[in-house]
């Protein structure tokens, strides 16, 4: 089985180790970057696995351009077999001061991004009658920060996606899973200060936050042919915060 | 095999049905309970595998709510198609 692997936010920490863990332990996979300015990284990963890995530019809020990116791919390897949805951003303030574009940018980024990618998948997925796709949501979306209204609204929303979406295709091979990650290293703002970062670490049950290769472990089970009869589940991984 | 014959196959294989071709009559209603009961998931399905087995792609809805209603009105589209 070769398949066809799209990661969405290739150039962050958690979209590479992703990345990463497909590239070293499948076998003949093709991997697709998903990326969009900030691509170093990701160019990093994919020149040290020429023939497997390949950027592959997605502004993933226009449907336009996901069908840009699924023909791409299926010409040069065939349907998307697995799609994470891994980009996301958040932009806090308090609802009360939020602008409306701080909400829009939030759910169009995290949300409806989801959606689109989703939908552009699906058809190629249906026809093969196999698929993985796994949403990358957060803790935020049961744990509800305050100043995340828009994130958290996001985040719990593709929760309810995937559990819909679950019930949609599981009769067609396709599973769709949540994965909610809390704190990643090499994920959090970088304005934050050593000082606060040593505090929030002090707060944590394990005392340090998730490596990226964590996270992306039961990503990988998640799409593996092992975890055939999972679908429609959200698997918090948080370090026991919640 | 006859169009009837591999339709009711493809059904029972890829609805993951649990019955056999021949508890599917040929004028049995696809939908609702008075028939075999399938859903909305399920007419999906049957679009995209009418599309890849037979090649025969539904306009719109509308002509997939027509074609849809039994066994015996996918053939004839089908075979119609194939005919033409």
């Amino acid at each position: 089985m070769s398949r066809s692997i799209l990661i969405t936010g290739a150039n962050g920490a958690l979209g590479l180790a992703i990345a990463e863990f497909f590239l070293t332990r499948e076998e003949g996979c093709r991997v697709f970057l998903g990326v969009r300015e900030r691509r170093e990284r990701a160019q990093e990963l994919a020149a040290r696995f020429p023939e497997r890995a390949a950027l592959i530019t997605l502004e993933i809020t226009s449907p336009d351009a996901w069908k840009t990116a699924l023909a791409e791919i299926e010409s040069v390897a065939g349907p998307v077999g697995v799609l994470i949805n891994n980009a996301g951003f958040h932009e806090d303030a308090l609802l009360a001061n939020m602008a409306q574009d701080q909400w829009s940018r939030v759910l169009d980024a995290n949300l409806n991004a989801v959606f689109h990618g989703c939908q552009a998948v699906l058809p190629g997925m249906m026809r093969e009658r196999q698929g993985r796709i796994v949403n990358i949501s957060s803790l935020s979306a049961i744990s509800s920060p305050a100043g995340q209204t828009n994130y958290a609204a996001a985040k719990a929303g593709v929760i309810g996606l995937t559990q819909s979406l679950a019930k949609e295709s599981a009769r067609m091979g396709i599973t769709v899973n949540a994965v909610l990650p809390g704190y990643i290293e090499g994920g959090l703002p970088t304005d934050w200060t050593p000082e606060h970062l040593k505090a929030l670490k002090m707060q944590l049950p394990m005392r340090r936050f998730a490596r990226p290769a964590e996270i992306a472990a039961a990503v990988f089970f998640l799409a593996s042919p092992d975890a055939s009869y999972i679908t429609g589940s959200t698997l918090k991984i948080d370090g026991g915060i919640l | 095999m006859p169009t009837r014959q591999r339709l009711k196959e493809l059904m029972i294989s890829e609805l993951m049905l649990d019955m056999a071709a021949d508890e599917i009559g040929d004028d049995t209603p696809l939908f609702g309970p008075a028939g075999i009961g399938l859903d909305s998931v399920d007419a999906l399905q049957l679009v995209v595998m009418i599309e890849k087995h037979f090649g025969f792609k539904m306009a719109d809805q509308d002509q997939a709510k027509r074609i849809l209603q039994s066994v015996n009105t996918i053939a004839e589209a089908v075979d119609q198609k194939a005919a033409a």
